[in-house]
């Protein structure tokens, strides 16, 4: 049993963490604020029921994810198969080695990801449907272990895993779009 | 680069990225890297993809967020008092 004094001590370490998860489950920062400082009231008032020594950082993002589902999800579940359609695997590599030479490619790989600004990587996260983008969040954005992902979003391992996969492959094809709105690609590269 | 080698790296690519891979299949596959420059290629452009998603989502907290939460934190103590 964890004590309550020691709660702003052994969880506010994570703040900023939570909140650039929840800046891209919300989309907006004020519910981003809103959403992280319900979770960390939650997570306080339920201090006395989480088991000191167990995984302090997936029970935090347990309850954001869970906060952000039930109270501030605007999209409906949909059926998310159709959403995203079929991506071919290794999308954006395959793209840019589509270059005549391998240091021809070498140079667009490096123009591609030293130009994706910051907003490119957000707006591509963001526009994957919820039941991708929170996995890809999760492992991506956090580094949580496909058990622990699997864990705080209540679903099998083998879930995670077919999620994961699509949604990466779905963000490359995103990424590959902002590439090319960049003009950091070259003129002949081949369109998707 | 084709051949049995390379699929088993490409299908466990991820799985091998993310630390998810028991160690012999591990090890099959970094031995296999150390011979095929075309699947080198491959996991080392997904590497760098990784880390550029990883660090240009990270946000910083507006540090008046962080008043304000700590204020409501201690709101909900003393109410517990």
């Amino acid at each position: 049993m964890a004590d309550q004094a020691d709660f702003e001590r052994d969880a506010l370490q994570y703040t900023r963490q939570l909140f650039s998860a929840a800046m891209r489950m919300t989309r907006n920062p004020s519910d981003a604020e809103d959403l992280v400082q319900e979770t960390f009231l939650k997570a306080y008032r339920a201090y006395h029921t989480y088991e000191e020594g167990t995984n302090l950082k997936a029970w935090l993002y347990r309850i954001l994810t869970n906060t952000y589902i039930n109270n501030y999800r605007k999209e409906s579940r949909r059926p998310s198969e159709v959403d995203l359609g079929a991506v071919e695997d290794l999308y954006l590599y395959r793209r840019i080695g589509s270059e005549e030479s391998a240091e021809a490619a070498r140079t667009t790989e490096d123009r591609v990801l030293d130009g994706l600004v910051e907003s490119d990587i957000k707006q591509a996260v963001e526009d994957l449907p919820e039941n991708f983008r929170i996995p890809v969040l999760l492992a991506d954005l956090e580094g949580f272990s496909y058990k622990e992902i699997a864990e705080i979003l209540d679903i099998p391992i083998g879930t995670v895993m077919s999620r994961l996969h699509r949604g990466r492959k779905a963000l490359q094809r995103r990424l590959w779009e902002f590439a090319e709105n960049r003009g950091l690609l070259p003129e002949d590269a081949e369109k998707p | 680069m084709s051949g049995r080698k390379c699929d088993e790296a490409l299908t466990n690519l991820y799985q091998y990225l993310d630390r998810e891979i028991d160690t012999a299949s591990s090890e099959r596959i970094r031995a296999h890297l150390d011979d095929c420059s075309g699947c080198l290629d491959i996991f080392e452009f997904e590497v760098r993809l990784k880390v550029v998603v990883r660090e240009r989502l990270s946000e910083e907290v507006p540090p008046e967020f962080i008043d304000r939460l700590r204020a409501a934190l201690d709101r909900e103590s003393v109410a517990d008092r």
